[in-house]
């Protein structure tokens, strides 16, 4: 899912071929983002455009002959003069009188013909690693392997695959080296797939084409440095000092010659936008809002001492488990700091949580792009590739970071707390000069996991997510003031992180702090059972099974499933009552009705419910069915396909507490289980207790940082 | 030993007057930094100095009665206008022709008299705790002018000491409560000393002068009004000199930026240097650009 979407998009026709746009509505001044086409689109700016839309009015285009635009073929169609006619129909279709230009790498070069022919119409440019002729140095790759441009190469290799002949013959191994060869940056996985992704989105002709057409109207070198010494907007320009496509001096070079600001990435590859998204964004603010010179208007600061002690806290939307644990730990925290002020940065589902508790929500967090609406649209039936999933969350957590570090600066908070606020954690590490407050992290498990189905190439991701974050923690041992596992050692699942990383329960141990488990909630005594099964009106001559699927709105089928086995059931067990629980983002009359069976959206507080039933059926998350286990329910439970969570962390767990039976949701037939449920519906078990002071556990190790 | 030490000191005449001044540093642009109400001189910005003149020209001086310059009986080179010409007199003599000028309290109203009178010398304004009648002072306050000149009878208490007479006879008492009262915030002992030291540098015979100076009659909702160039105002919440309700008026009347101050008093440029100087770097390199 994208983390924002443009306010409207549309076409314009310019000299025949059809030109893409977005545009991002706002106030204040257009940036318009200029992708370096045909080799990749606009999308190449998905790190820019949710946090720049936010402050300004923002418009994108693909070039001709990738994305949405049309594929022009033949030299003559890319030439320098076309692409500059593109950028100037797009700024008329758009009605966009004054643009800032961005424009990353070749780009450039049509941003400063713009800029210069155009200067009553361009207010700025931010020239992202450019490629420009004449200025700095050109790579000797590039050299070489132009010469041999033309011929029909023998087993090229590297560089050799800048080839006429290889790229229209086999596009993917020429971009694959290329963006190999661009991220020089540890750990850019998503980032290479994302940009090979867009890459062959295009052909290779047309790629050889644009190459090619570079040479048909090139500026004299006179006309060029005229051009860039006649610049008469704010430049900014920013280079990584590593980059392999554009040597750094030709970003210092046109920094220099245009007059304007430069910032260094170093140790940045060509692509810094998509590698380094906080700082490239932080840097574009800046440059432009320093040109609006409008930043202070009215600002209050508190003395130090005059401040009240103030914690902001993030609970990961994905899944209503932690919204509640979270509210225990606040709970748990006030008794001991009373005068704590605590805000939530939280989207739905957990902000329903927080309204019924009466917490504070920050305003801020209106502007949070959806991460559980993202999960949703990444599940599929009962299957959820959850390690992909996040990976592909990435631009929405990149989102919702510079939301977060926004609210930081301005709020004064002595405190952040993030439970599973995977944006915090893991961009405050990319980036520790940002880091405010102390920091406290928190997660259930630890480790991502590969799924045998994705075979060794999904090992090598998840071994390399795992070792980034290895990486982050030992270089920046100050980030995370405090690490915080809601759960045991003995609950880690015993799997190293990877080949040749340590071994997960080992390193958890030396770098977390264990609350036990945090269920939120006492479950009823023996004695109370009763007169909370009167209260929630569950007589004594039924027997009640509650059927849920958590907060996701990941769920559908197994709803469907069981409701599918219900009439099976009940005829053999007339005294079993069924309760299915749709949940806040499945709509309950969107599921299969049956004479006898209770179907609810949103339950509040629906552990109660739980805590008294006779049978529960879930998914494989932890929160529910620890519940369970701390209840001592009986409960079937069906882990999502591919779900390395709930199939290897959460199943572990369960494990160690005796509980649960674990279903396989392909291989179970409505027939099989409604036996499941005969079998199960009232029997007596016994699990391991679950601790009941992991709130209490939790709230005192937040609370020596205050 | 101070943190930074001037690159060119000197005194400039004007009408008779001798003014000590200060330079520090050769950035762009030129800061000046004003003097306030006699009672202090130019070291009152000493923690703005060092930090500024690493950015950018800083020139202090000392006004008519206090530190290096010359102890004028002369009631009129206490008015508002005298120090705006003080002001551009010290300018010249650096050889500086704009600058972004920066009062505390007093000294926020002869920026502002000078902004008025040399618009195009004066860049941009910033009004520190502003001590310019835009709105009534506190009721304690206003019962003391009027006592001023009357016997200050027996034991003077709190603002009963700001009395002519109690001057002469307790001046030191009357300067350390005074400055208890600019430093509202606590743990303000050093900045107090301070304080304290550099009003033994003049003494009530110069402050009785200043004092009786006929009142201004300058309009002063006017003259903010027509300020034209961007202007700055920081002020305290705990301001018990000049209230904050007069620095919340002058950035309204000006049209410009102001810098609330929470819980601060009527100097936060020395008790909370930090901020200040952030702000002011901040407010010089968005009116510079």
């Amino acid at each position: 899912m994208r983390a924002t979407l443009p306010t409207r998009a549309g076409f314009v026709t310019n000299e025949g071929v059809e030109i893409s746009y977005e545009v991002y509505e706002n106030n204040g001044p257009t940036l318009v983002m200029i992708p370096p086409s045909p080799i990749t689109h606009s999308r190449i700016y998905k790190a820019q455009i949710p946090f720049l839309s936010r402050h300004f009015r923002v418009v994108t285009f693909d070039g001709r002959g990738n994305g949405r635009s049309g594929r022009a073929t033949g030299r003559h169609q890319h030439t320098r003069a076309k692409n500059v006619s593109d950028i100037l129909a797009v700024l008329e279709a758009t009605r966009t009188d004054k643009a800032i230009l961005v424009a990353h790498c070749h780009a450039n070069w049509w941003a400063i013909d713009v800029a210069s022919s155009h200067p009553e119409r361009i207010d700025g440019l931010v020239a992202i690693e450019p490629g420009v002729p004449y200025l700095g140095t050109s790579h000797q790759h590039w050299i070489d392997s132009g010469e041999r441009w033309d011929e029909v190469l023998e087993d090229p290799r590297g560089w050799e695959l800048f080839n006429r002949d290889v790229i229209v013959n086999d596009l993917h191994s020429w971009v694959s080296f290329f963006f190999d060869a661009q991220l020089v940056e540890k750990h850019s996985t998503k980032q290479f797939e994302d940009a090979v992704g867009w890459a062959l989105e295009t052909t290779g002709e047309i790629l050889a084409d644009a190459e090619e057409a570079q040479e048909l109207d090139p500026p004299s070198r006179q006309d060029f440095y005229d051009q860039v010494n006649s610049l008469d907007v704010p430049v900014l320009v920013i280079h990584g000092d590593q980059d392999v496509c554009q040597h750094v001096d030709k970003g210092i070079e046109l920094a220099g010659a245009s007059g304007g600001d430069l910032v260094i990435i170093e140790g940045g590859g060509h692509l810094s936008l998509a590698r380094d998204p906080v700082k490239v964004n932080r840097a574009i603010n800046r440059f432009v809002e320093t040109k609006r010179g409008t930043r202070m208007q009215t600002e209050t600061w508190t003395r130090g001492l005059g401040r009240p002690k103030r914690a902001l806290y993030l609970s990961s939307p994905i899944g209503l488990g932690h919204a509640r644990r979270d509210l225990a730990i606040v709970e748990e925290l006030a008794t001991i700091e009373p005068d704590l002020q605590v805000d939530w940065l939280a989207q739905d589902p957990v902000t329903r949580v927080l309204q019924t508790a009466g917490a504070t929500i920050h305003p801020a967090s209106e502007w949070l792009a959806s991460e559980s609406g993202h999960i949703t649209s990444e599940a599929s039936g009962h299957e959820l590739h959850c390690f992909q999933a996040l990976r592909r969350m990435d631009e929405i957590l990149l989102a919702n970071f510079m939301v977060f570090q926004e609210v930081v600066e301005d709020g004064n908070y002595d405190l952040i707390v993030g439970d599973e606020a995977w944006d915090v954690d893991h961009f405050w590490h990319e980036n520790p000069e940002l880091k405010r407050g102390s920091h406290v992290w928190m997660t259930d498990f630890v480790g991502y996991l590969p799924m045998p189905e994705g075979g060794d190439h999904e090992a090598h991701l998840t071994a390399d997510y795992n070792a980034e974050m290895i990486e982050h923690i030992a270089r920046y041992p100050r980030i995370r003031d405090r690490a915080i596992f809601v759960g045991n050692a003995d609950d880690i699942y015993p799997e190293t992180f990877g080949p040749d990383l340590p071994k997960i329960r080992d390193w958890t141990e030396d770098h977390f702090d264990f609350s036990g488990y945090i269920t939120g909630f006492s479950p009823p005594g023996p004695d109370e059972i009763e007169s909370l099964r009167d209260e929630l009106g569950f007589s004594s001559d039924e027997k009640v099974c509650i059927v849920t699927v958590g907060g996701s709105g990941v769920g559908q089928d197994l709803l469907e499933k069981v409701i599918a086995s219900f009439p099976i059931a009940k005829t053999a067990l007339p005294e079993l009552r069924m309760i299915a629980v749709a949940g806040p983002r499945i709509d309950p009359d969107s599921l299969p009705k049956h004479p006898d069976l209770e179907v609810h959206g949103y339950v509040d507080r629906l552990y109660r419910h739980l805590s008294v039933c006779d049978l529960a059926i879930v998914q494989g998350g932890l929160t529910t069915t620890m519940e369970l286990t701390a209840a001592s329910r009986p409960f079937l439970y069906f882990p999502l396909k591919n779900h390395f969570e709930q199939n290897y962390h959460v199943r572990y767990r369960l494990d160690q507490y005796g509980a649960g039976t674990a279903m396989d949701y392909s291989a179970t037939e409505p027939d099989a289980l409604a036996a499941a449920i005969t079998a199960e519906l009232g029997r007596d078990v016994i699990y391991r207790p679950v601790e009941s002071d992991g709130a209490q556990r939790a709230a005192r190790l937040i609370a020596e940082l205050i | 030993m101070r943190a930074a030490y001037p690159d060119i000191a000197g005194h400039v005449e004007r009408d008779g007057v001798n003014l000590g001044y200060e330079v520090f540093g050769d950035g762009e642009p030129a800061v000046l930094l004003l003097p306030t109400w006699t009672i202090i001189h130019s070291r009152f910005w000493k923690m703005q100095v060092p930090y500024l003149a690493r950015h950018y020209q800083v020139i202090t001086y000392d006004g008519p009665g206090n530190g290096r310059s010359d102890q004028v009986t002369d009631p009129e080179r206490y008015s508002a206008d005298s120090y705006a010409l003080d002001a551009e007199a010290v300018l010249q003599a650096c050889g500086v022709e704009r600058a972004i000028v920066v009062g505390l309290s007093l000294g926020a109203a002869y920026g502002a008299r000078l902004a008025a009178l040399r618009p195009q010398m004066a860049t941009a304004l910033v009004m520190i705790g502003p001590s310019i009648p835009l709105t009534p002072p506190s009721k304690e306050r206003e019962a003391t002018f009027q006592r001023f000149l009357q016997s200050p009878g027996e034991n003077p208490q709190a603002w009963e000491k700001y009395n002519l007479a109690y001057w002469h006879s307790n001046y030191q008492d009357f300067v350390e409560f005074f400055f208890s009262q600019c430093f509202s915030e606590p743990h303000s002992t050093k900045p107090i000393e301070d304080s304290v030291g550099w009003a033994t540098e003049t003494g009530p015979e110069i402050l009785e002068v200043e004092a009786l100076t006929s009142p201004p009659n300058d309009p002063w909702e006017e003259i903010v009004s027509r300020l034209d160039c961007p202007t700055l105002v920081i002020h305290g919440t705990k301001d018990r000199i000049s209230p904050y309700a007069r620095g919340v008026r002058a950035a309204e009347l000006s049209g410009g930026e102001l810098l609330t101050m929470d819980g601060s008093g009527h100097i936060p440029n020395v008790r909370d240097p930090v901020k200040v100087n952030l702000a002011l770097r901040d407010f010089v390199e968005r009116v510079a650009s």
